[in-house]
């Protein structure tokens, strides 16, 4: 859905052609989000189906042009203006992992610290990935899987403190 | 090339064992960061790192001298080692120059040199213009780096920083990292302690303490 989106809002700043939007996208997303040009394709095939985006001109090269309706841009408008709602997640398998330690295995402080190790890890490799990027749009991707990286942690560290009281 | 090692290091307080067998080094050219629950000795390793406390057993070793045998250990810390707290402890009768500057008039250099160096180093923590301010007169960024300008004046080869973002918003706490990062970078050993992740995540390794153990630790693999 995000992508269709995400087209949307990059044509809404002017006619563009498949390769390029999908060069933007991955530009804005820090390429954490890497598209193929099939998906590209798929979706602007939608919509224009749906009437929020039509060919334009073909290019010099022949490449074909889409840009942005009228109802498009009202589109992304009422895009931009609706808050994200936390959809029903998927069952995480880092908290079934944990509540089953904690509830079966004695070891369970070790499993928590090995996460954590691996979390940190994933967490160096962002900060550093952040640190080569000079676009501020690259970095507020990176930021937020970093804040939620950080959430991990934090939760971790809560889940080693209850199991500590528990067993002293 | 090692700055600081602590070879199976143990401080005890009475019955408190605050710390218990830690072996740690930084390189020069290196960030290592500290990170644990409060009373797992982060500040312990610390202030033993920086020759502040001497350890019960076990050897800290300065640029390859060993601090229990040093006999002026104040003169080897303001010669090769600069501190950062969360107190910032500026002087606030004291413009930012002159807050940088006194640790280099303390070792015996000549005020026009200091004044030079705490300028240069000023400029480098992205404070030039506010030179002549006193603290009061600053943010609680620009004083936070005006405190590490001055570990940092006079090339010291180890930086000790102990919850240096401390209650700095994450857009000027990333500021201070990226500064310790560019000490780092620049050739010095910088020791970091925080509770935070997202500022540990900086360091090329991150030591997890327990209880005055190292449980664990998250080394970021080099780029090839």
């Amino acid at each position: 859905m995000s992508i269709r989106y995400g087209l949307l809002a990059l044509l809404s700043r002017g006619p563009r052609h498949g390769y390029q939007l999908r060069q933007e996208f991955e530009a804005s997303t820090g390429a954490t989000w890497p598209l193929n040009i099939g998906q590209v394709y798929t979706t602007l095939s939608r919509l224009e189906r749906d009437g929020l985006i039509r060919q334009g001109e073909a290019d010099e090269q022949g490449r074909v042009v889409y840009e942005i309706t009228e109802a498009g841009r009202a589109e992304v408008e009422r895009w931009f203006g609706t808050p994200v709602t936390p959809a029903d997640r998927p069952r995480d398998e880092l908290v079934i992992k944990l509540a089953m330690a904690v509830a079966t295995c004695p070891d369970a402080l070790k499993v928590i610290q090995a996460q954590r190790t691996a979390s940190m890890r994933a967490m160096q490799e962002l900060t550093r990935a952040k640190r080569d990027t000079a676009s501020p749009a690259q970095r507020l991707v990176l930021d937020s899987m970093i804040f939620q990286v950080e959430a991990e942690q934090r939760w971790l560290d809560h889940c080693e403190a209850v199991l500590r009281e528990e067993q002293s | 090339m090692t700055v600081v090692r602590l070879a199976n290091v143990s401080r005890s307080y009475g019955e408190v064992h605050a710390l218990r067998n830690v072996d740690l080094e930084v390189a020069a050219g290196r960030l290592v960061a500290v990170m644990g629950p409060s009373g797992s000795g982060k500040s312990t390793l610390l202030n033993l790192a920086g020759g502040l406390d001497l350890p019960t057993s076990g050897t800290v070793t300065l640029e390859g001298v060993d601090l229990a045998a040093v006999k002026d250990l104040a003169a080897l810390r303001r010669r090769s080692v600069g501190y950062v707290f969360q107190d910032l402890n500026l002087i606030p009768s004291l413009t930012a120059v002159e807050n940088v500057m006194l640790p280099r008039e303390l070792d015996g250099v000549r005020a026009r040199q200091a004044r030079a160096e705490a300028l240069a180093v000023l400029e480098e923590v992205g404070l030039a213009e506010a030179a002549g301010r006193f603290p009061d007169e600053l943010s609680g960024g620009q004083r936070q780096r005006v405190a590490i300008a001055r570990a940092l004046v006079g090339e010291r080869r180890l930086v000790l920083a102990d919850e240096p973002t401390g209650a700095l918003d994450t857009r000027t706490g990333d500021e201070i990292l990226q500064l310790l990062r560019g000490r780092a970078d620049a050739g010095a050993a910088v020791l970091l302690v925080t509770h935070e992740s997202r500022y540990a995540a900086w360091a090329d390794r991150v030591v997890f303490l327990r209880d005055g153990e190292i449980a664990d630790s998250a080394l970021l693999e080099e780029v090839r």
